[in-house]
């Protein structure tokens, strides 16, 4: 909102001799920040940010109130002449208790227009003049003393006036042009032919003030809050008017406004006023609110004297009654903000300036929780894939339906799932429609845009949630996936690059998961991409015991042996370390693995040779060789039954 | 192979010429060797203990037999073992471009905004404080209603606002507030014997915002809470100073300004002495020494009544703070997109690993 340094000191005279900068930091310590200081012809204007629960303050006058009260000065006094009230010239019906008063005045309009000072106040606001003055001083009041108000051409207005609920369907036409279809919440003035008015929010365009225009109804009232934002909303007409009334303005203000309105039109169009009277009255001031010394001092950090408490609400405008340790406290007209206690205690504190508060740590009252098992084994994964070389990445959680389509997700395809479950109802776009059920997706599209960036190897991973529909709603799954492309190189210029192939994300997988689960992997090349994804609760855990359980292990010397075999070209080591190690169940086994492949010249087509080296190591004696010349015929046993046979 | 000698001397036999070609150093070679040849276990020892066991007629066939395998083992090991320590000369006589870089492991890196949301964490945790998460789905009860959000704030809004389309009451978490609503709602029936309540909720969050410089439809927030007796403004600044302080150093100075939330009573936002400039002033404070860094506040009654926790005996602080602000602000990166991006270059500059 745009404050303008003049109208501002006209308001707060002690204003007018701080530097600009120093009344910025003073609003900004209030609560105001100020965005932007922008020059103007000959003075300057602050853009000034106000929070939502501070309707109050939206206007030059609102702000001055607070700063008045900060820096202990007077407000300038603001008292117009009443218009003298009478009989009403229209009728004026309150239908609806969303508008309990309405104050209006009925002019005849001379010669005349909008001064000069206005209309380049109006400018330094941003704000255009209309060079009409029943339009242009209902604006400058607005900024001025923030009660929106409004002029009617009279002559366009057919009957009596009435504030009621639309009838649904009804049509307006608002200033702006556009035909309005009203639902039975909105809030309208209506003559006999139908609405005039949006209340609150903007006026019809069927009745609006023209050059034409010789006599003009006003419009001063006061509408609830909760009607004119529900209004706005709904139309997508967010006005002056509307915020201001929205957040809640100053039902005492309503009459005062006609006032100030008639006024200026007397000053500045010549115009003779016909009559002005008011329909309805005051909504009910709200409850008082109690302030206790004990509350305030615990909010405060330190006792504050009630007294001093007192005298800060009374600046702000606040009814206050003092008793023994506590204050009674009448809000006044204009804070619909103030409910609570607390909210009086920050009024308190927020006058005081919040450097004035203590700063201490807040005593540990029981013992420190630890850390969840499930965020550490998250955190300690994501730091050994990056020792392991791959780049964490963080990509939208939300994809295209082709995307999502391309990838089953870390259940794989059997798993049911419903996308229709997973769809957002109001997406940015189709790009990003759909709850992912795979990380996959996301990572080829990164990896893609890195290797057109020139990377010669990419390494990902993410860890996040993925999601599956399910006909009570979505479950979400943590998963990790992995994406592995591209040529390895060690940067050693006596090395060679090669290609990633499957088996090196294989062993990444096996370093990270639980023994076995590699397996279950899905790894599938696109194109020449590596990828992997499988829930979180197939990796591998920090372990609970700081210390694991001491294993012994053995000082007597190990025998190693080796079989060469001829296998099926198709056989999986797997299963045949599988088929040996039941094979040596219980022996002293301690190690098996493959120590050469060989396939090529010499062997019989569709077949490879494996030496399979056994090593064999007792905890408590020297092995003998007949006891290993045992287990080793069992092993090529266990091998020959899957095929094998030794090579010649 | 001779007749004379047993049969599971042949699988050794045969594995002998493939086992040899497989060993790629002289390490390799010795414990074949060992395994083969050696004095103890090996298979010619266990020959040689048959040997002495054999009927006295073959001893002396046998004996040829064992001689002839063991010489036939020796010399291919003499012969593979020269090739090594040639290989290995060779190699050590190459000489070593050392203007050349060494060959470097591979090297990775965490997302820059996980690294800066485990630093926030490691921050906290001296205090007490523990992680609370919570899903990504949320509930308009727990993202709007326990946070005091009257039922026609703008937020709730499908302009604001991703909702599911086939669960209307559904939709993607707005800030990571609907945690302290979860834990609190979690945590009260224990309050007491735990003393109190302290938390960071550090995840990701969605806002219907459409991808520019400074907008994302998806963002990370941290948020911490408390809940303690006799909470005031006071701790809630005792405890970002200390905290802010860790983060950018000693001598960083904070500032506490009038705010509104509508889930907090009073609410501040909180200014730290700009980090780049040491408070002097430049492009990023805007000349002005601060930078707005988070939201914060005495946890409103409301919320706290929600959860069921007496907001007559407890009260609390909460602050929230965004993950990518800060971290541009911090690095002067200037594109959220970046960070969205995950160019490996930038990854690993931003990000790294500690
Ligand atoms: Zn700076």
């Amino acid at each position: 909102m745009w404050i303008e340094r003049a109208a501002l000191a006209a308001e707060l005279p002690a204003a007018a001799s701080l530097a600009t900068r120093a009344l910025a930091e003073r609003l900004a310590s209030l609560g105001f920040p100020v965005d932007a200081i922008e020059a103007r012809p000959g003075t300057e204007a602050l853009d000034v940010d106000i929070t939502a629960n501070r309707g109050d303050a939206m206007s030059h006058r609102g702000l001055a109130r607070d700063l008045a009260a900060r820096l202990r000065a007077p407000l300038a006094t603001l008292a117009p002449p009443p218009a003298p009230e009478g009989p009403a010239k229209v009728a004026v019906h309150l239908a609806d208790p969303g508008c309990p008063l309405y104050a209006t005045a009925l002019l005849t309009l001379g010669p005349g227009e909008t001064p000069e000072p206005i209309q380049a106040f109006l400018s330094a606001l941003g704000a255009t003049p209309k060079k009409l003055p029943a339009v242009d001083a209902s604006n400058e009041l607005l900024h001025r003393y923030g009660h929106p108000t409004h002029a009617f051409d009279a002559d366009r207005i057919r009957g009596a006036v009435t504030v009621r609920r639309a009838v649904g369907g009804e049509k307006l036409v608002t200033l702006d042009g556009v035909t309005r279809t009203l639902t039975a919440e909105d809030l309208v003035i209506a003559d006999e032919d139908g609405p005039i008015a949006l209340a609150g929010v903007m006026g019809g365009d069927g009745t609006k003030v023209t050059e034409a225009t010789r006599r003009v109804l006003l419009e001063s009232a006061w509408f609830e809050p909760r009607t004119v934002r529900a209004s706005a909303h709904r139309h997508g007409l967010h006005t002056d008017a509307s915020q201001r009334f929205g957040r809640g303005a100053d039902p005492a203000m309503a009459p005062v406004a006609r006032d100030l309105l008639v006024q200026r039109l007397q000053a500045w169009a010549g115009a003779t006023l016909e009559g002005a009277w008011t329909a309805g009255a005051l909504p009910a001031p709200a409850a008082p609110v109690p302030l206790t010394e004990a509350l305030l001092a615990r909010i405060a950090g330190e006792p504050l004297p009630l007294a001093e408490a007192a005298e800060a609400l009374m600046a702000l405008g606040c009814g206050v009654t003092a008793g023994a340790s506590c204050l009674t406290v009448q809000p006044p007209t204009w804070r619909h903000d103030l409910t609570i206690p607390e909210d009086l205690a920050e009024e308190v504190l927020r006058l005081r300036g919040y450097d004035r508060l203590p700063s201490i740590l807040p005593p540990l009252e029981g013992p420190p929780q630890p850390l969840a098992p499930d965020y550490l084994h998250r955190q300690a994964l994501a730091r050994r894939l990056a020792h392991l070389g791959f780049h964490q990445t963080v990509t939208y959680g939300f994809v295209s339906p082709e995307m999502d389509a391309a990838y089953p997700g870390p259940l794989g395809s059997d798993a049911y799932d419903d996308q229709a479950e997973r769809t957002l109802a109001n997406p940015l776009g189709q790009e990003y429609s759909i709850l992912r059920r795979s990380l996959v997706p996301s990572l080829v599209e990164v990896a893609k845009r890195n290797l057109q960036q020139g990377q010669r190897e990419v390494r990902l991973f993410e860890i996040a949630p993925t999601y599956r529909g399910l006909p009570e709603g979505l479950e979400d799954t943590w998963t990790v996936a992995l994406l592995w492309a591209g040529e390895r190189w060690d940067g050693d210029p006596e090395s060679k690059a090669a290609l990633v192939q499957a088996k090196h994300l294989h062993g990444v997988l096996k370093d990270v998961c639980l023994p076995g689960t590699e397996r279950h992997v899905r790894c599938f090349a696109d194109d020449t991409m590596l990828v992997a994804e499988l829930p979180l609760r197939h990796f591998r855990r920090p372990d609970d015991r700081i210390i694991p359980a001491y294993t012994p292990h053995s000082r007597f010397p190990a025998v190693e042996r080796d079989l060469s075999l001829v296998v099926d070209r198709n056989l999986p080591w797997q299963a045949m370390a599988e088929g040996v190690r039941a094979a040596l169940k219980d022996t002293a086994l301690v190690e098996l693995t493959c120590a050469d492949l060989y396939q090529g010249k010499g062997l019989e087509p569709g077949t490879k040779a494996w030496l399979l080296r056994l090593t064999f190591q007792a905890l408590d004696r020297t092995l003998v060789g007949a006891e290993v010349d045992g287990w080793v015929a069992a092993a090529l046993a266990a091998a020959q039954s899957l095929g094998a046979t030794l090579r010649a | 192979m001779d007749p004379l000698l047993p049969p599971e001397t042949a699988e050794a036999e045969r594995a002998f010429p493939q086992a040899l070609a497989a060993c790629r150093d002289l390490d390799a070679l010795l414990r074949l060797k060992g395994a083969y040849v050696g004095r103890e276990g090996s298979h010619v020892a266990r020959l040689m203990d048959q040997l002495k066991a054999a009927p006295k007629e073959q001893k002396r066939d046998l004996g040829a037999a064992i001689n002839a395998l063991k010489n036939t083992w020796e010399e291919a090991l003499k012969a593979r073992q020269a090739e090594l320590e040639e290989a290995r000369k060779a190699a050590k006589t190459l000489a070593w471009d050392r203007t050349l870089p060494p060959p470097q492991p591979a090297r990775g890196a965490l997302h820059p905004l996980n690294r800066l949301m485990g630093r926030l964490v490691d921050v906290f945790r001296p205090l007490g404080f523990h992680v609370e998460e919570g899903p990504e789905v949320e509930t308009e009860e727990h993202n709007f209603d326990g946070l005091n959000i009257p039922a026609d704030h703008p937020a709730r809004g499908s302009a604001d606002t991703f909702y599911l389309a086939a669960h209307p009451g559904q939709l993607l978490r707005t800030h990571t507030s609907p945690v302290q609503v979860r834990t609190l709602k979690r945590l009260a029936p224990h309050i007491h014997e735990a003393g109190g309540i302290r938390f960071l909720a550090p995840g990701r969050v969605y806002r219907k915002d459409e991808i520019d410089p400074t907008h994302s439809p998806m963002f990370h927030q941290v948020e911490g809470m408390l809940v303690g007796h006799g909470i005031g403004m006071q701790h809630l600044k005792g405890t970002l100073e200390y905290a802010l302080r860790a983060l950018f150093g000693p001598a960083t100075e904070i500032r506490l300004r009038p705010s509104y939330f509508p889930f907090v009573e009073p609410g501040c936002e909180v200014d730290v002495s700009c980090p780049l400039c040491a408070a002097k002033g430049c492009r990023v404070c805007k000349g002005s020494g601060w930078v707005e860094i988070l939201g914060a506040g005495l946890i409103h009654p409301n919320v706290l009544d929600f959860a069921g926790i007496d907001a007559n005996e407890w009260s609390g602080w909460a602050f929230g703070m965004g993950v990518e602000r800060m971290a541009m602000m911090l690095s002067q990166t200037p594109d959220l997109r970046l960070f969205f991006e995950n160019d490996q270059r930038f990854l690993t500059a931003m990000g790294g690993l500690d």
